[in-house]
């Protein structure tokens, strides 16, 4: 296993074999403390500047103290298909950087409860200003476009004919 | 006083000659606004917006009595729109509806006064295009290209003879079309029988259910609420509290350039059945963005680009009233 932790540390592994090693680091006292040592040798022969004991006890603390940015959502218990892959692969990024996060604290295991890194993280993936997520027309868009169209200066070049740009009741655009 | 004097005449003298001799795009687009207003027409026009297409027939009378205009879906699900005077009712077959809404405020209309058209000149380059032949109506394309990319273009062709409207082309900062409409045949005057603007949609021996929307006049502020679009060259236009469906109140700010409009919608969360989805999405020409803010439902719908609609939505500000 020493070998293997070796080997995921100077990223020589390949997809499926991270799984095994990894596990060990969060089961494994002994796989945990090769971990740290590969990585103090690691920085010692670059010349790193070694930070405190205890900065990862008192970053992960510092965390920890953070309010959780993301309220809880109610999750629809009908999930379209569209919906359903936007979910799995925004579970997927957010479990990759949750991965990158929680092997960042893995040698104070102690001080980070489980779910600071997943919890924590995502506020990264969310908060993309350039980036708008595209979702389908929000429920009741009719009811919007009409008190919409009301107020549009539209109607002084086309009457009512703007009206048409409504949604079929269902939900779905015409 | 003297110096005054004189300097006053110079500057009226100065105003009066800018308005003789306005931009001859805007002088059309003038004549456009007087035709939408003042002319009676009948016929049948397609509505494109992507691979999305529909047929649609309209009719408007004016006369001594007022204006009625109707507009009936002739694709797809029957659906019918009428107007008389300030009261649009929207009737919605599917679900046996007639939504009733009223423009409160008649500043609010857009009738078309020659400072609005100089401001829209501000924002948007007026020029004449080729012309074209549009159902047998010869035509001059005005375009109206926006001076930065918060806004769409347009491309509007009107009868060279009556000033009516026959084609509009609203397109993005690459010049592909996000929304067309188009008359595929035209009768301008005539005689129309009134009776043709009553709703022709059958209750099927149900009732229509009606749903009014109650509007008038608010200061969202007063509930805490901060809107700052910050989008040059758009007023606020109104902003009122109404209801959405049957029971749904929420407060509606809309802000506008002369051409396009920008909605911005307030609710609470409690009304909602089906969780918020954040994010955007789009329809054509209008782009519509929601997010939550502070137990809030925020809905912005805008005639612009999701660049601008996201510029608004990310403006709205929740502060609990002192």
């Amino acid at each position: 296993m020493k070998s293997n932790i070796s080997a995921l540390m100077d990223d020589e592994l390949q997809d499926p074999e991270h799984a095994a090693p990894l596990r060990a680091l969060h089961d494994d006292e002994t796989a945990l403390q090769a971990w740290r040592e590969y990585h103090i040798v690691g920085d010692a022969l670059r010349g790193t500047r070694v930070l405190s004991a205890d900065f990862s006890a008192r970053v992960a603390a510092r965390l920890a103290e953070e309010p959780t940015v993301l309220a809880p959502r109610r999750v629809a218990k009908a999930v379209d298909r569209n919906r359903r892959w936007m979910t799995l692969s925004a579970t997927a990024s957010l479990a990759a950087v949750g991965m990158v996060g929680w092997l960042a604290f893995a040698p104070q295991r102690g001080a980070v409860p489980d779910s600071v890194p997943l919890a924590q993280t995502p506020q990264a993936v969310q908060t993309r200003p350039a980036e708008a997520r595209p979702v389908p027309l929000p429920s009741g868009a009719n009811d919007y476009l009409l008190a919409h169209q009301t107020y549009s200066p539209r109607s002084g070049l086309q009457g009512v004919a703007p009206y048409v740009r409504t949604v079929s009741e269902r939900g779905r655009p015409r | 006083m003297k110096a005054a004097a004189f300097l006053l005449v110079l500057f009226a003298g100065v105003a009066q000659s800018h308005g003789q001799q306005p931009v001859d795009g805007a002088r059309w687009l003038e004549k456009i606004y007087n035709a939408t207003q003042k002319l009676s027409y009948s016929g049948t026009f397609v509505y494109r917006r992507g691979e999305h297409s529909e047929t649609s027939r309209i009719t408007r009378l004016v006369d001594a009595s007022g204006d009625v205009e109707k507009l009936e879906a002739l694709d797809g699900v029957p659906r019918e729109v009428v107007r008389k005077g300030d009261e649009v009712r929207c009737y919605l077959p599917e679900s046996m509806t007639v939504k009733v809404d009223r423009r409160t405020d008649r500043r609010s209309f857009p009738a078309m006064l020659p400072a609005q058209i100089s401001s829209i000149g501000e924002h948007y380059t007026i020029t004449k295009g080729e012309t074209a032949r549009i159902a047998g109506f010869e035509c001059q394309a005005i375009v109206l290209t926006p001076k930065d990319a918060l806004r769409y273009g347009y491309k509007l062709w009107a009868d060279t003879r009556t000033g009516m409207l026959l084609k509009a082309r609203i397109f993005d900062d690459k010049g592909n079309a996000v929304e067309e409409f188009t008359f595929t045949q035209l009768r301008v005057g005539g005689n129309i029988d009134r009776r043709r603007l009553e709703p022709t949609l059958r209750a099927r021996g149900k009732e229509w259910h009606i749903e009014n929307s109650a509007v008038f006049p608010v200061k969202l502020a007063e509930s805490g609420w901060i809107v700052k679009p910050a989008l040059p060259g758009f007023q606020k236009v109104i902003e009122v509290r109404r209801m959405l469906r049957e029971s749904q109140q929420v407060g509606q700010v809309v802000y506008s350039d002369g051409l396009a409009a920008v909605s911005v919608f307030i609710e609470s969360i409690k009304g909602r059945r089906e969780p918020v989805q954040t994010g955007l999405s789009s329809m054509g020409g209008i782009n519509i963005y929601t997010r939550e803010v502070s137990n809030h439902v925020v809905t912005v719908v805008g005639e612009v680009p999701a660049t601008s609609v996201q510029r608004v939505i990310n403006s709205v500000e929740y502060r609990r009233p002192q």
